[in-house]
């Protein structure tokens, strides 16, 4: 009886999945950060030593600190939860997963040491490499290569998962899985984008912060503060100057805000299609799971996803334009016209193809003609080529938008200071929509595999086979 | 004629280069090509013009020596480079300089228009120099692509049914221009002769045509180089520049631009420092290209089989973003529309990018209107060349 409840699998699938899912997404959301954070530190010292701007110099230095913490929390999230849930809980599959992909866990771990090394090595000593600036620079960059060969190596085992290609026999193909490239460049710009998001939310929280301090310091000067009404009419009497004036750290948080903004929708522009090619190929190497993801079960969670792209643009644009009219910019009607199509474009992307849970419950109902015709289906919303059409619209008002802000910013039409609270609340709302973006991805691509733990090769029931040991002869 | 029999050699070849010099003037036109000013910093980065004229010109040599074996028939032209490849010595070597010499010339072509984008030397008055330029790089990818068709392996046949389909496309004239082109329905023998017409008459003298134009630009407006050459130093700018201009040497000061940007703070003869590095650069990517055709050479697929079903055709390298557009928009009407208007406008944009981008900013910076799209478009190039090439070759 022991020996029988020592072999056997804890808890349930459900209730496993849950627990792994839940660790991975927070985990997955650290790595991508401190990934993405080690190569804008690279961009803002470099920056900051060509140009001698504090801004840049502080970030470089925030975002390092930052790295150092979130990556003091991480580790104990991998170390003490991750490993934990996946041997415990998903033991049969982790091993056979760590004998498949042996080398690259050992490559993982190897880097991580190596990151380790680097990362407190730099957080330590940030003010004694002032002086050294170039070495400082030369271990940020080797500290963003070797997270980015980090990310290399678990985007091996992955991508194996969904698309094994014979990796199990030969280790070359494991790592030359059809999918692993298009994987590799979807992680390297999406991990910036995530970091530029964070720095956003971060810059947002910050200024609302500091103006809050400072509205009540204004307020309580100049009315006796008896009531909420009194105290309300005090922030907006004439000629009380706006709260940027007062807090000399306004300016660099609202700059940090739109640093954060560019960085997420500017690189989201190349996440459409670069995730347009990843799902191709896994059209064609995968394609029970492309099914399920496409136009099985999952398909109406892909339509959150194309939901939320479309938010983080019409946040972005959103930013811009009324970034731009607070500080009276000129090109705030091109923002609002990219910003009137992009929801538009949205609006047509998230179109559902078919009103049931998936396309083979509306053929096995016999409804599969267009709703006009009494059916269920939609083609306003097929992918090919509304949906594309969509997508390439939104993608091309997303480039026009940062361009406009850009001209208005390099021409000092954006004088940073002059942000609104209510703005801030953008910046909020951007970095928990990317943040939402990211796990809906995860949801998806992990459980397009079902019912696989490895497309093809290992079964998610195959977790549950418990062998019973020998029993001794009576 | 006795007399100049019985000279020393040397006196004989300074009498000799006399008598030429008085009747053609070479004296003054290798001064005028010799002597002349260019921006002092950033000079590394001019070698890119340079160094696409030697490797045009090694496409030439090595493209003549071709031409002496192969044979441009749909039946024997396989065989005449079979022939090279096995039974002539150099006959490889000279095939893979061709073929290497021509990857790198595009990569070499795209670095020079990128950094000319970068500086904005294409702004007034220099608008026709980035025309001619533009055209030629497209013209250098319509004779990579068209090299590529004349060997009629498999990789060649395909490359020819697949590019002389394109057209297709097109609405209205697409059609015609396949039958134009493929001298029929189907590629065959008037397929290849058309193609080799192209590729050894045509575009080769509309190349040179067009690097006449851009070298006599060139010279005209003076190299351009960079807004850091253009910046002041002094209390006084209009005066700092009026001095400059004032001593400003040939072929300086450059008229019809904006008075910073008529001469450079500081310049450098282009004899003997601009030339020598160009010669630097130009050396060490000629040795490259001796190496990889040595050891690469160039491939040879099987002979073309018009019948195979199992032959899997891929495009060059350069034509991988392209091709990857054309797989991520599948249906017809999709490619007729989206990839001709997007690579058409696209390419159209390219060349009129001096037309519409007309302010007098010269710091990439200064200009995100151009610089934003330019990037993004250069970073689309690079993402989808990468994941064709994971796509057609399994990385």
């Amino acid at each position: 009886m022991l020996a029988a409840s020592l072999t056997a699998v804890p808890g349930n699938l459900f209730g496993n999945g849950l627990a792994v899912a839940l660790v991975v997404l927070l985990h997955v959301q650290i790595a991508t950060f401190i990934t993405g954070a080690s190569t804008l530190a690279v961009v803002s010292e470099s920056i900051a030593m060509a140009r001698n701007d504090p801004r840049h110099a502080r970030l470089s230095h925030d975002l390092v600190k930052a790295s150092a913490y979130v990556f003091t929390f991480g580790s104990a999230v991998a170390i003490f939860f991750m490993i934990w849930v996946l041997t415990a809980l998903w033991g049969l599959f982790f091993v056979d997963l760590q004998r498949i992909t042996f080398y690259m866990f050992v490559f993982e771990a190897a880097a991580f040491v190596v990151e380790i090394a680097l990362l407190y090595s730099v957080y330590a000593n940030w003010g004694r490499l002032e002086a050294y600036r170039r070495a400082r620079l030369g271990l940020l960059v080797l500290l963003a290569v070797v997270l980015w060969f980090q990310m290399f190596f678990i985007n091996v085992v992955a991508s194996y998962m969904l698309t094994p290609n014979g990796g199990d026999v030969n280790q070359l193909s494991q790592v030359l899985n059809p999918t692993f490239l298009p994987l590799q460049l979807h992680r390297t710009v999406g991990n910036i984008a995530w970091a530029g998001a964070v720095l956003a939310f971060y810059a947002g929280l910050r200024y609302l912060l500091a103006t809050r301090r400072a509205r009540r310091e204004a307020a309580v000067g100049t009315v006796p503060a008896r009531s909420v009404g009194a105290m309300s009419a005090s922030r907006f009497a004439p000629g009380s100057p706006p709260p940027a004036a007062r807090d000399s750290r306004l300016p660099y948080w609202d700059w940090l805000g739109q640093w954060g903004v560019l960085w997420a929708v500017g690189l989201s522009l190349f996440q459409i299609w670069i995730g347009y090619s990843y799902a191709k190929e896994v059209q064609l190497h995968a394609f029970p799971a492309w099914f399920r993801m496409m136009r099985g079960a999952l398909s109406n969670v892909f339509l959150v996803q194309i939901f939320l792209l479309g938010m983080i643009f019409i946040l972005g644009t959103l930013y811009f334009w009324r970034r731009m009219t607070a500080s009276g910019a000129r090109g705030t009607r091109t923002q609002i016209v990219c910003l009137v199509i992009i929801v538009l474009a949205t609006l047509l992307a998230i179109q559902p193809a078919w009103f049931a849970l998936s396309l083979p419950d509306v053929q096995a109902a016999h409804l599969d003609r267009p709703w006009w015709d009494g059916g269920l289906l939609n083609p306003i919303g097929d992918f090919i080529p509304n949906k594309v059409f969509a997508l390439v619209v939104i993608m091309l008002c997303g480039l026009v938008a940062i361009t406009s802000y850009l001209r208005a910013y390099s021409r000092g039409e954006v004088r940073m200071g002059e942000t609104t609270r209510r703005l801030q609340g953008v910046l909020l709302a951007l970095g928990v929509t990317v943040s939402l973006m990211m796990a809906t991805m995860g949801v998806i691509r992990e459980n397009s595999r079902q019912p696989f733990l490895i497309h093809g090769e290992l079964r998610l029931q195959h977790q549950q086979i418990v062998t019973t040991p020998p029993q001794a002869p009576p | 004629m006795l007399r100049f029999a019985t000279r020393p050699l040397s006196r004989r070849f300074r009498s000799g280069y006399r008598w030429v010099d008085e009747r053609a003037g070479t004296t003054d036109l290798v001064h005028k090509g010799l002597y002349e000013a260019v921006p002092d910093r950033g000079a590394w980065a001019y070698t890119l013009g340079s160094a696409t004229l030697v490797l045009i010109v090694l496409q030439f040599f090595t493209g003549i020596f071709l031409l002496l074996t192969y044979v441009p028939s749909f039946a024997s032209a396989w065989d005449s480079l079979r022939f090279l490849q096995t039974s002539d010595r150099f006959g490889n070597w000279v095939r893979g300089m061709h073929l290497w010499s021509a990857y790198v010339l595009i990569l070499v072509i795209g670095l020079h228009m990128l950094r000319t984008f970068l500086s904005a030397s294409y702004k007034r008055p220099r608008e026709l120099n980035w025309v001619s330029g533009g055209i030629l790089f497209f013209l250098v990818l319509g004779l990579a692509i068209t090299g590529a068709m004349l060997p009629m392996d498999n990789a060649g046949y395909w490359t020819t049914v697949v590019v002389t389909n394109i057209p297709h496309y097109l609405p209205f004239i697409g059609d015609a221009i396949r039958t134009l082109w493929r001298g029929g329905d189907f590629v065959g023998p008037i397929t290849l002769t058309r193609t080799f017409a192209i590729h050894i008459w045509v575009l080769p003298f509309l190349l040179l045509a067009l690097i006449g134009a851009h070298l006599y630009l060139l010279r005209r407006h003076g190299e351009f180089g960079a807004w850091v050459n253009y910046s002041t130093t002094t209390d006084d700018p209009d005066r700092e520049i009026a001095e400059r201009i004032r001593r400003a040497e040939p072929p300086y000061p450059t008229l019809r631009i904006e008075r910073q940007y008529a001469a450079p703070r500081k310049t450098v003869g282009f004899f003997p420092n601009q030339l020598f590095k160009d010669t630097v650069v130009s050396i060490v990517l000629v040795a490259i290209i001796f190496v990889f055709g040595f050891i690469a050479g160039a491939p040879l697929d099987a002979r073309a089989d018009p019948a195979t079903l199992t032959y899997v055709p891929s495009p060059e390298w350069f034509y991988l973003p392209l091709d990857q557009l054309l797989v991520l928009t599948p249906q017809t009407y999709l490619i007729a529309f989206g990839v001709f208007l997007l690579v058409g406008l696209g390419s159209l944009a390219l060349i009129l990018l001096p037309f519409y981008d007309r302010s007098p900013a010269r710091r990439p910076l200064s200009r995100p209107e151009v610089l934003v799209p330019g990037l993004f478009l250069a970073f689309m190039v690079v993402i989808l060349a990468v994941l064709g090439v994971n796509r057609l070759y399994g990385l």
